[in-house]
């Protein structure tokens, strides 16, 4: 049986500030979701809340993934049982090389998903890992890169360091097709692109797809769902998902824009009385 | 080992008797007695400095030292080096040095210089053995110019009560491709160890020198140790000078580092200064000759209770200098430091180009850093710059790397290791840059050291494996795909 990410009645806030109000939502490894709604209606708060970001205080609701809640759990936790966030905005960290930072995530990824949290080891330190051999971890690296065209010189930068906004994307995709994913959130990744890198992108994700791989396609707009089709779509509105249908529902969204979806006043009123 | 001889250690604490004391012991001549009384008076007369009201308090701290509890003088009588010592040479500098000296306590070992250099009248020797051979030389340069005596309290302490010390001349138009390498080894109880480096590079010369700091006091009782650095760059000379000091948690430090230069003469100093626990760094580039450039590439990394107080000076004197000044530095736990970056132009040094850049990183909530750079110009044509910040690590930036499955300690660690590989490539000496890695990771994993082993081995096997890539089959292999991996 694939993985399943289960979120239920998911309530967030930042800063004391209600984003999200009851996400439901389900995704199961193979299936590409596609997530849509308007400017701030919560949808990289979603992404950023299954990851654990400590940003965010989650006030109610469970996130299950392969039958468990993993709302406890750590950043690192979560991305070792092979959950994975396409950022947004990819943070650079200068120093670092591109190619000494993905060999250890990837063996941190395949060390899997151990009681690692911190404190439970009374050091605080890490625990001897099993490395992965340079060439090994070369060969692998080298087919994604050939997989995805991504050119070579990427691997020596530092990690997004002067990265244009497509190069950026690029890398975070190939991170995703190294670490291999059970499950993928892909918060904005065709933000920032023009025609161009859209379509190199969209042809990544395309050439990752298959029964090994789910995807939670989070995006504003539709133009990423000419290249990349989904199997469902949901809207959100106001941190909650209100519609979900087939992919039909993304065209009907780009002719009518948001507004027809939303609750009606009267709707909105009898929530705020209740 | 003719300047080995019989010594008596001095009674507790310092006195004028005791200085007359120790230079009998050694059988000075005359003017460097006079010179060590001369001192005395100064140390005497002069108060400790204090700071500034609201800093961190490094210097009252160091103010409140107990002296008077200190061996003024803690000789050794045998030459044989201590294990440590060897073990710690064969460890670093394996592909060749062009010298050696060692000093343990306050006596000098060892000393070594290649034939060769010898033979081009290099002179490596104990600063004891200067004073008697080459008196106008030392005479000339001994805590004159570059670091006199009147420094402060603890340099005209230093010139009291010195002993050991290390001197290297290099004459004119002699260049040393490989570093001469100086270690400092104590392991004296409530002791004052001074170390001196007196480097004379005459004209058009140039010289590589590491000294490395390490101390192993046992009990409670802390020991002190007075270091000061004279360098000499004459007409063109150039000069690269490295300290690693790695003292241990029951030692304190006062370090006086400066360097003078003659036309067109440079001198890049590397300091690294991970021990000690109270440490007091003053560290400054005389430009005095026209043309000459100073360089300083500094890293700190303090945990604990350590106190660092680190000030710098650039000193432009004449037309057309340049200096440039980089530190980084991690604090964790509750360790406090301080830096003071000071760039002064003064009114003749026109087409002066300086610069300074000076970075704290707080892994701790509890760890205080205040950084402060100076500037003071009397000239016009001047460019300098300058900036100095000390900030929490990214909650971000660890984010990041947690969701690609790191936890939260090795994110870390990846962290500050970026943040501190820019500066380490500017450390010439590949061996030196291999050491700082290895400490920076072992002080940031603990007792844990097998983890840092892997990363900087890791980093090892890059460099070895990259090259050897006719190894490595691809499907079809092309010399673009190649992935050449460097050192990160």
């Amino acid at each position: 049986m694939g993985s399943e990410l289960i979120i239920k009645n998911l309530h967030a806030n930042i800063e004391g500030k209600p984003i999200l109000r009851g996400v439901d939502l389900v995704v199961k490894q193979g299936e590409v979701h596609a997530l849509m709604g308007p400017n701030g209606s919560g949808k990289s708060t979603l992404a950023n809340v299954i990851m654990g970001n400590p940003k965010y205080e989650v006030t109610d609701g469970e996130i299950w993934f392969k039958g468990e809640n993993i709302l406890e759990y750590s950043p690192d936790r979560r991305a070792r049982m092979r959950l994975f966030l396409a950022f947004q905005y990819p943070m650079s960290i200068p120093g670092v090389s591109v190619a000494n930072f993905l060999r250890r995530a990837l063996e941190a990824v395949r060390e899997g998903n151990k009681p690692l949290e911190e404190g439970e080891n009374p050091t605080g330190k890490m625990q001897k890992r099993k490395t992965v051999p340079p060439r090994e971890f070369r060969t692998l690296l080298q087919a994604k890169m050939r997989l995805l065209k991504v050119d070579n010189s990427f691997i020596n930068r530092s990690i997004n360091d002067g990265f244009s906004g497509g190069e950026k994307k690029r890398a975070e995709i190939l991170q995703m097709a190294l670490l291999e994913p059970e499950i993928a959130l892909m918060d904005e990744t065709d933000s920032g692109l023009d025609i161009d890198a859209l379509k190199i992108v969209s042809e990544s994700v395309n050439a990752l797809r298959g029964p090994e791989l789910g995807i939670l396609l989070i995006t504003h707009y539709q133009r990423m769902l000419n290249y990349i089709t989904p199997d469902v779509v949901h809207v959100m509105f106001e941190g909650r998902v209100i519609k979900s249908g087939g992919k039909e529902l993304a065209l009907e969204l780009e002719e009518k824009g948001y507004e027809w979806l939303k609750p009606t006043q009267e709707e909105n009123g009898v929530a705020a009385n209740a | 080992m003719g300047w080995l001889r019989m010594l008596n250690a001095l009674a507790t604490g310092f006195t004028r008797d005791a200085v007359v004391e120790l230079s009998r012991q050694k059988g000075e001549p005359e003017w460097m007695l006079q010179k060590r009384l001369q001192a005395w008076e100064v140390y005497d007369a002069t108060p400790a400095p204090l700071g500034r009201r609201g800093d961190l308090g490094t210097l009252r701290t160091v103010a409140n030292f107990k002296f008077q509890q200190l061996t003024p003088y803690a000789p050794v009588e045998s030459t044989a080096l201590p294990a440590a010592i060897q073990q710690s040479l064969q460890q670093t500098l394996v592909d060749g040095r062009s010298g050696l000296i060692v000093q343990h306590n306050a006596s000098v070992i060892h000393s070594e210089l290649v034939e060769e250099l010898k033979e081009q009248g290099v002179i490596l020797t104990d600063l004891e053995s200067a004073v008697r051979e080459y008196p106008e030389l030392v005479q000339q340069h001994f805590m004159t110019d570059c670091v006199p005596v009147t420094s402060s309290k603890y340099t005209a302490l230093h010139a009291a009560f010195w002993s050991g010390g290390f001197f290297l001349y290099v004459p004119a138009g002699v260049e040393i491709e490989q570093p001469i390498l100086a270690q400092i080894w104590i392991d004296a109880a409530s002791s004052a160890i001074f170390t001196h480096s007196l480097i004379i590079a005459d004209a058009q010369s140039s010289l590589r020198f590491v000294a490395e700091y390490t101390s192993h006091i046992a009990g409670n009782q802390p020991s002190l140790v007075n270091d000061i650095v004279e360098v000499y760059a004459k007409q063109e000379a150039r000069v690269e000078f490295s300290n690693l000091q790695d003292l241990d948690q029951n030692t304190w430090n006062i370090t006086s580092k400066n360097a003078t230069f003659d036309k067109d003469g440079s001198v890049t100093f590397v300091m690294a200064e991970l021990g000690s626990k109270v440490n007091l760094v003053n560290i400054g580039a005389e430009l005095k000759g026209n043309g000459s450039a100073g360089e300083l590439v500094g890293v700190f990394f303090t945990d604990h209770d350590q106190r660092f107080s680190i000030s710098t000076l650039s000193d432009h004197a004449s037309l057309s200098t340049n200096a440039e000044t980089l530190v980084k530095g991690v604090l964790t736990d509750q360790s406090r430091v301080e830096f003071d970056g000071m760039i002064r132009v003064r009114p003749k040094a026109q087409q002066t180009a300086s610069f300074l850049s000076a970075h704290g990183l707080l892994l701790s909530k509890k760890a205080r850093g205040e950084f402060i750079p100076g500037l003071e110009i009397a000239a016009n044509e001047v460019s300098a710059s300058h900036g100095a910040t000390t900030g929490q690590i990214d909650e971000e930036q660890l984010f990041y790397l947690m969701v690609r499955g790191i936890q939260r300690p090795e994110a870390e660690r990846i962290i500050v290791q970026g943040f501190f590989e820019p500066i380490l490539q500017r450390i010439p000496l590949e061996h030196l840059r291999v050491r700082l890695r290895r400490s920076i990771i072992q002080r940031m994993s603990g007792t844990y050291e097998t983890e840092a082993d892997t990363w900087v081995d890791a980093q090892e096997r890059w460099e070895i494996e990259g090259v050897d890539e006719g190894a490595v089959h691809f499907d079809k292999p092309r010399a673009d795909e190649e992935i050449i991996l460097q050192e990160y």
